[in-house]
């Protein structure tokens, strides 16, 4: 074996991860310094774009929206592992509900994105025709023009569509848990809540805390859900994502968008941190 | 017998949730005009109607929009199968000097999200020009850490006495790689291809940044052109939702084992 060989292997991956990932991730660092836009001169601004960014009444309020939307990863955790529960029962047929409850994970946010929004249509759709003739509410419903009932309308998006998915992480999980524990218990008299509380939950932490990254982390990055399902809602109403797309290609303020991105990437790097860490020390 | 009946219960209700609105949105893509916005509404039209998947044909190429997403996915899960199953082969295999770094640098590309350097990466594709082109939307994505990793481990499990034989009988590391652990590392090289097929499918954000042409767009980026335009006129969208979600459909019917043996097996994608 030459010396060179191994590194000849490792060339191409390499490459593209120079130019499309190290040299861009420095690059947003910098131009977050710097007064970017495509016709003007570049120049140092220094630490300006942050604080016109954390003076910013939109940027907060998308900030905090962000923050919001977080709320989705301990429903996804709840109703995935649930679904995972009733999915491990070993009865028949539960095969053909798992492949049916992972078809929305796989559907492309375009399409479940049109699903929804025809149900949530505030004159014709499904869920005010269901919550009139059930007597929840006595006009309709505005899921999508009023804050803060639109953002949670596209929350609820996200669990559905991550329902499946998540359920399969847990049933992969459950699956790896020794029989002879939950038939130990089972002996000793446990009942199916007991054998659920004191075997299978504290034997499932490890992959609750990966769920809880994944869910969360994703929750961050948010963009294709917001941008499908409610497009016409003011920015202070949308999150951090939707908000940098459209200031750096809408409004062509590369700068501060980029003391966005910087500010994204620290919030996503404090979350996984603490996420682990937290889950570590239980 | 009265727990399964419960819990087969408890399953029917979750799949009513998780197939009732694309019912739905069949439902309606079948609908005329009046029906559309009939109240109450039916889900069962009285009226098939299958022309309205022919009209949208017609408002929006979506035809060319699927031909250039097909394109755009098969290349993409080329390109990640070929460099993961290249680069995981020396970090399995080998010892050379800066192996654990270019290890971790690999690994820390995870931790940096794709929408804090869209602004830097336009930037790379517009020196590079490839703004609005397939190359652009493509190169990007050709490979990532998820299927290096996944590669090294699966590569770990291969018998290093093959590897060791193939040598003494004179094959240089490029003929190894090829003849012995890309044949034996098909599984992993599946579930690589798979997931990477339907990120790829489904890609929004970054497709939606670099292609500006409506000929060049894939078919999200259509169909998202379509909920815009055509809002008023749902059945289109519907429509158009519908056949969008035939590939997909035939994709995971085919390839369902994969998929959730992938997973099952724990190789999930972070």
């Amino acid at each position: 074996m030459r010396r060179a060989t191994p590194y000849l292997f490792l060339l191409p991956a390499s490459m593209i991860f120079v130019v499309f990932v190290f040299y861009p991730s420095v690059d947003v660092l910098w131009m977050s310094f710097h007064n970017v836009s495509f016709t003007a001169k570049t120049t140092w601004v220094g630490l300006e774009n942050y604080r016109r960014i954390l003076t910013d009444d939109t940027f907060l309020a998308a900030l905090k929206n962000s923050f919001l939307y977080l709320a989705v990863t301990p429903v996804l955790i709840v109703l995935s592992l649930g679904t995972a529960f009733l999915l491990d029962t070993g009865i028949r047929g539960t095969k053909f509900f798992r492949a049916l409850y992972f078809l929305p994970a796989i559907t492309p946010m375009i399409v479940v994105g049109i699903v929804w929004k025809w149900m949530f249509n505030e004159d014709v759709g499904v869920l005010n025709y269901l919550a009139r003739e059930t007597g929840l509410a006595s006009s309709n419903l505005h899921w999508l023009s009023s804050y803060p009932l639109n953002l949670l309308s596209v929350m609820a998006v996200t669990v559905w569509k991550g329902i499946g998915y998540y359920a399969l992480i847990f049933l992969a999980g459950l699956l790896a848990i020794p029989k002879e524990l939950d038939e130990a218990a089972m002996l000793d008299g446990a009942s199916a809540w007991q054998r659920l509380r004191y075997i299978r939950i504290p034997m499932l932490k490890p992959t609750i805390a990966l769920v809880a990254v994944i869910s969360s982390i994703a929750a961050l990055k948010v963009f294709d859900e917001i941008y499908i399902i409610i497009p016409g809602s003011p920015q202070s109403e949308q999150t951090l994502v939707p908000f940098l797309y459209q200031t750096a290609f809408l409004d062509f303020r590369l700068g501060i968008a980029s003391a966005m991105g910087v500010v994204l990437f620290l919030i996503v790097l404090a979350f996984s941190y603490f996420n682990v860490r937290f889950w570590r020390e239980q | 017998m009265v727990r399964r009946a419960i819990i087969i219960g408890c399953l029917a209700c979750i799949s009513l949730f998780m197939v009732g609105p694309f019912l739905w949105t069949v439902s309606t893509a079948l609908k005329g005009s009046e029906e559309v916005f009939a109240y109450p509404p039916n889900l069962i039209p009285k009226e098939i109607r299958l022309q309205n998947f022919v009209d949208v044909m017609e408002l929006l190429p979506l035809g060319t929009f699927a031909l250039n997403s097909l394109i755009i996915s098969v290349i993409t899960v080329a390109a990640n199968v070929l460099l993961a199953s290249l680069a995981a082969y020396p970090l399995a295999r080998m010892e050379f000097r800066g192996k654990r770094l270019m290890f971790l640098a690999i690994l820390s590309t995870m931790m940096i999200p794709e929408q804090v350097i869209m602004i830097p990466l336009y930037r790379v594709c517009l020196e590079l020009g490839l703004l609005n082109t397939f190359a652009g939307v493509i190169l990007p994505f050709s490979v990532n850490a998820f299927g290096i990793f996944l590669l090294r481990q699966f590569y770990g499990s291969i018998p290093r006495d093959l590897d060791d034989a193939a040598r003494i009988d004179g094959c240089s590391p490029l003929r190894i790689w090829w003849e012995v652990l890309v044949p034996l590392s098909r599984p992993a090289l599946a579930t690589l291809a798979v997931f990477t097929f339907i990120g790829s499918w489904s890609n929004f954000l970054w497709p939606l940044i670099v292609l500006r042409d409506t000929e060049s767009f894939t078919l999200p980026i259509g169909l998202s052109l379509l909920v815009s335009t055509f809002s008023a006129n749902y059945k289109f969208v519907a429509a158009g939702a519908v056949l969008a979600i035939i590939p997909v459909l035939v994709v995971f019917l085919l390839m369902q084992r994969t998929f959730i043996h992938g997973l099952l097996s724990g190789s999930v994608k972070a």
